[in-house]
């Protein structure tokens, strides 16, 4: 199947497309923009406000008092994040201190003022005065704290042990294990999840770049009219063959060089990702990721060919990708929509279908254990797929590439899979 | 003996027939000429013999076997609608041509060098192709098609779309080819050029070949009983008299054709009885135009146009 002239397409698409300006900066945009995003993801993480002014008033001085104990020795506000002040003052006498600092609160000197009247040790209704009423993680931050008080004010001079008073102090932790085939239980963090969306877009951007140069590449060929020169030097099929292993070799290499800082996470110790973000795959699933893709890849590159040597023009093209485009697109907001619950009937068809499982079966796979099973299943109807793909495509392909003018109907394309060429 | 020949060549679109039972021979060490107006079926014709469209009927034979697809290599192309891929640099272009046809860098190297020079590129030859004029962008081409040294050339409408200066240096390239020993094969529907180059043609219209053989011995049958005149003078006289056949006029010469092949010295004499100074008077001569008109004539009054507007 192959010979030199197979190899000299295969060469010159190569490097055609790696050393193109919108592959270039493509790949190593992509890496540099994950990089910025978990960098700033970081960054706001450890630059939150720190200091925040919080005053906490109660209506009787013993309240107080205990709130002070505690809150100083919360870990807030040791490291900083909360300052705390304390106050003990009636309903009518918090009414005026509003008002007085009614300007600190807006231009946020105060951070907000939190009244715990002594009701609350009956309903544990405490109340929020600041800028924006809704601050869901200084609530999440200080309710425990609070809860905590009000537990042991409330359970002062009733008669319970130290280890009842703290089973009632304790809060539900939840922690989160993943129950997979091989590997036994394990607990891990938001790591997989991240990968799995990370996994989800490079794929998504991949599929619809690489096509897309393959397509403007086959129009171009057809539009300057280079392609009956080259014709007469290779068969299409040949020539389509070259195309598509050449652009499929550009979109490995890219996807390698995007996976290339996972790997490098994977293998080494020198980047201390922080727990929230730890991740545990194994390197199978880089690997199987890569055969499926290159199998994608493959069909897709074939068909987005096909549909260059349909059309004239970009112009004409970009209607006529549609129905090509949206194998990519469905799959990519199946992988979206699968985040939440990797066990959605939907996902597991989408794993196993043919085109989507290039981009649903990696993330479905980095989030749950994913029997073997279905994973050659995967590959095997992709393959399959491929081996179907391929004749349509490359008639299609070589009819088409010898036409000009008129854009045709989709009903004379079907009707060219009965010429003999 | 033949180097190719084209046998029951037959391709169907759809319910048009382009190219209907075609059959032709190729002489070795020869100009051969496929001449036919636009859409009659020489390029469906060269298309088949490249090997680029499957014929549904016939074959073309390479000295007695059918051709495969190492005719390719052995074969320099030049269709009428031509290209270079944009943004490649002269030189990787000629070098990427040369290896489809099976050549490698190191072996086509001296020879790229060789005619960037002698067509006035060599400086260039780092440049993309985008930032070459039109007409370098043609000799690009031309190098791309001859640089593998092939066994054949086959040329489309070779001088469509050519400067003077391109025509010029095409034919040269044609000439001395043939002086190597080469089979030059091309399409044209210029008559003028084919009957300047063409040792053999072979006539096409509407998908049949109508006319094949040696040009020379094509003109000595279709020219007894013809007259090539150039004059000056009115000579409507001649439209309705006994001993003429036919007039047409081609602008610069008139053809006339007589009822018998001994009224040559009678129409002379007719001529100068009338007081028309007669500048050439060419008994027994045919241009190739004439002959494809009288052959092709249904629609004469189109493919005049046609041929005017050239």
């Amino acid at each position: 199947m192959f010979n030199y002239r197979i190899l000299a397409v295969i060469k010159r698409e190569l490097m055609e497309k790696l050393f193109s300006k919108a592959f270039i900066t493509m790949t190593l945009l992509v890496p540099g923009l994950i990089f910025l995003m978990l960098g700033i993801q970081a960054f706001l993480y450890s630059s939150e406000k720190k200091n925040l002014r919080i005053d906490i008033i109660t209506e009787s001085n013993e309240l107080t008092n205990s709130f002070l104990n505690d809150f100083i020795k919360s870990e807030y506000s040791k490291s900083g994040k909360y300052v705390f002040s304390f106050q003990t003052m009636n309903r009518d006498e918090l009414k005026k201190y509003l008002e007085g600092k009614k300007k600190e609160l807006i231009d946020e000197k105060l951070g907000g003022i939190v009244f715990v009247p002594t009701s609350a040790l009956n309903d544990k209704k405490v109340e929020y005065y600041s800028k924006s009423s809704q601050n869901i993680s200084l609530f999440k931050d200080l309710d425990g704290l609070i809860n905590k008080t009000l537990i042991d004010q409330y359970f002062h001079n009733k008669t319970l042990s130290k280890e009842e008073l703290d089973f009632a102090r304790l809060g539900v932790d939840f922690t989160g294990f993943k129950v997979s085939e091989d590997e036994g239980i394990k607990e891990e963090g938001y790591g997989n999840l991240v990968l799995a969306y990370l996994f989800t877009f490079l794929l998504y951007i991949s599929l619809l770049m690489i096509g897309q140069m393959t397509m403007q590449s086959v129009i171009e060929e057809k539009n300057n009219r280079i392609v009956e020169v080259v014709l007469s030097s290779v068969s299409p099929t040949e020539l389509m063959t070259g195309k598509i292993l050449g652009a499929t070799l550009t979109g490995i290499i890219q996807m390698a060089i995007w996976l290339s800082p996972v790997i490098l996470l994977m293998s080494t110790t020198i980047f201390v990702l922080p727990k929230e973000l730890l991740f545990s795959i194994n390197i199978n699933v880089i690997i199987y990721m890569l055969i499926n893709f290159l199998i994608g890849l493959l069909t897709f590159i074939g068909l987005f060919a096909m549909l260059g040597a349909i059309f004239d023009n970009p112009q004409d093209a970009s209607s006529g990708t549609l129905p090509v485009m949206m194998l990519i697109i469905i799959p990519f907001f199946i992988a979206l929509s699968m985040m939440e619950d990797p066990n959605k009937p939907i996902a597991e068809i989408a794993s196993l279908f043919p085109f989507a499982s290039i981009i649903v079966m990696p993330a479905r796979m980095t989030l749950v254990g994913v029997p073997t099973l279905h994973l050659i299943l995967a590959v095997v109807i992709n393959i399959l797929t491929f081996i179907a793909i391929f004749p349509i495509a490359g008639k299609i392909y070589r009819i088409g590439i010898l036409r000009t003018g008129k854009k045709p109907k989709w009903s004379e394309v079907f009707k060219w899979l009965r010429y003999k060429y | 003996m033949y180097s190719l020949e084209v046998k029951n060549l037959t391709k169907t679109f759809g319910k048009i027939t382009a190219v209907d039972n075609a059959n032709f021979e190729v002489p070795e060490g020869s100009i051969f000429g496929l001449i036919g107006r636009n859409g009659a079926g020489k390029t469906t014709t060269i298309r088949m013999m490249m090997g680029i469209y499957l014929p549904d009927n016939g074959e073309v034979v390479l000295k007695g076997a059918k051709i495969g697809p190492e005719f390719k290599s052995r074969v320099g192309y030049l269709p009428e609608e031509r290209g270079l891929y944009k943004k490649m640099k002269v030189i990787d272009t000629l070098y990427y041509f040369a290896e489809i046809k099976g050549k490698r860098k190191n072996e086509v190297h001296k020879k790229v060098d060789e005619y960037l020079k002698r067509f006035e590129l060599y400086d260039r030859r780092l440049s993309k192709v985008e930032d070459l004029s039109k007409g370098n962008q043609q000799k690009v081409q031309f190098i791309a098609t001859i640089l593998h040294d092939p066994d054949f050339i086959i040329l489309d409408e070779p001088f469509s779309g050519l400067d003077p200066v391109n025509t010029n240096l095409l034919k040269d390239i044609i000439l001395e080819m043939k002086q190597k020993g080469k089979v030059i094969i091309f399409s044209t529907h210029l008559m003028d050029f084919a009957e300047k180059l063409c040792d053999h043609i072979a006539m096409i219209d509407h998908g049949k070949i109508i006319l094949k053989g040696s040009l020379k011995e094509i003109k000595q049958k279709y020219s007894q009983k013809n007259v090539s005149l150039t004059y000056n003078g009115d000579v409507s006289f001649l439209n309705h008299h006994p001993i003429i056949d036919k007039v047409e006029n081609f602008g610069n010469t008139t053809g006339i054709r007589l009822k018998e092949a001994n009224q040559t010295q009678e129409l002379l004499k007719l001529l100068l009885d009338n007081n028309v100074i007669v500048k050439k008077f060419d008994a027994n001569d045919i241009s190739l135009q004439e002959i494809f008109i009288e052959l092709a004539g249904k629609d004469e009054d189109n493919f005049k146009k046609e041929v005017a507007n050239v």
